[in-house]
């Protein structure tokens, strides 16, 4: 006996990241999924960021971790709300996790939440998590050819941080090929080169970021 | 500790396989129809064996998995035209504009299942 299914298989993600998106959006929060391979820098440039951000707006953190809280220890100092989710092994955060921390954040008084997701460029780009957008980083030590093996990714993404422009001559590293390969997967890609470390180009993220998140928030 | 993909897909494809089952009232489930599109990057065999480890011990355990992978089309929301993918190109080769619409290649759909 055959019994006709056709649904999506990631159905009860997608109800879930639907609900998470409402209710986001009746509070006013804007939410980033922060997604890029491990060691581009997203901790990084969630540290430079909250410096900058953290006197003028109300942010929380979810931090997803395989096994440790190592990330969120370095964001304690902005005595911000950070919530860890260890992920067990998984390989991404999806919405039900997501949904079940949302209680610990003060929505009603809170302007953005910055999810780092796991270190990984695939499984993270599957599984909506309700944000508001999704936020590519990638960095010049990992090569240039990370939009061609990810397109999905690259595609889906509103905004992609170049990191680590610091150490471009260090590397083989094209901008060449990153640009011409980034516009034929998605030419409206927002795109910002920036060095965490050194703190080149940070200025143009942080003002568009800011902009982002007084565009929704009370 | 396994860290792929495939296995929170499979977990969730075995669990409404389960479900689907139960409220059919099979005994024993001997197939399983899926598909999956060329953009999602499923590695086939990673996900048979990760599907392998998510029913066992159910009454899914032993059914066999019938995988199809489609290719990705394009529609371009400027001319209309239907494209395939070709090197990552998401632009129009009639008119192109870049405003497209990805309409296959993104499913990861259960189509049904067999048992008895």
């Amino acid at each position: 006996m055959e019994i006709k299914i056709m649904k999506n298989i990631l159905d009860r993600n997608q109800n879930k990241a639907n609900e998470v998106r409402s209710l986001l959006a009746s509070k006013k929060v804007l939410m980033a999924n922060i997604i890029s391979s491990p060691g581009a820098g997203k901790t990084t440039l969630l540290e430079r960021t909250l410096e900058s951000l953290v006197k003028n707006f109300r942010i929380g953190v979810i931090e997803g971790d395989i096994t440790t809280d190592r990330d969120a220890r370095r964001l304690k100092r902005f005595g911000i709300p950070i919530v860890v989710i260890n992920t067990g092994g998984g390989c991404h955060l999806d919405s039900h996790s997501i949904s079940k921390v949302l209680p610990h954040f003060d929505l009603d008084n809170l302007d953005v939440i910055f999810v780092e997701n796991v270190g990984n460029l695939i499984c993270p780009s599957q599984f909506d998590l309700g944000e508001t957008f999704k936020l590519a980083v990638v960095s010049v030590t990992e090569g240039d050819d990370k939009p061609e093996k990810y397109p999905m990714l690259f595609r889906e993404a509103k905004a992609v941080v170049l990191n680590k422009t610091d150490l471009l001559a260090h590397t083989n590293f094209s901008i060449e090929n990153f640009t011409s390969d980034l516009k034929k997967i998605n030419n409206r890609i927002i795109r910002f080169d920036v060095s965490c470390t050194r703190g080149d180009g940070l200025n143009t993220w942080i003002e568009w970021i800011s902009g982002q998140i007084k565009s929704i928030s009370h | 500790m396994i860290i792929m993909h495939e296995l929170g897909i499979a977990e969730e494809l075995s669990s409404i396989v389960v479900e689907t089952a139960k409220k059919e009232n099979l005994s024993k489930v001997t197939r399983v129809s899926i598909i999956f599109g060329q953009l999602v990057q499923i590695v086939p065999e990673i996900f048979e064996f990760a599907f392998r480890e998510t029913v066992r011990n159910t009454i899914a355990s032993e059914a066999e998995l019938s995988m199809e992978i489609v290719p990705v089309r394009l529609q371009c929301k400027t001319c209309g035209s239907d494209l395939p993918l070709e090197d990552n190109r998401f632009e129009c080769s009639v008119c192109s504009s870049s405003d497209i619409e990805i309409v296959q290649g993104k499913e990861m759909f259960i189509k049904s299942i067999e048992g008895e």
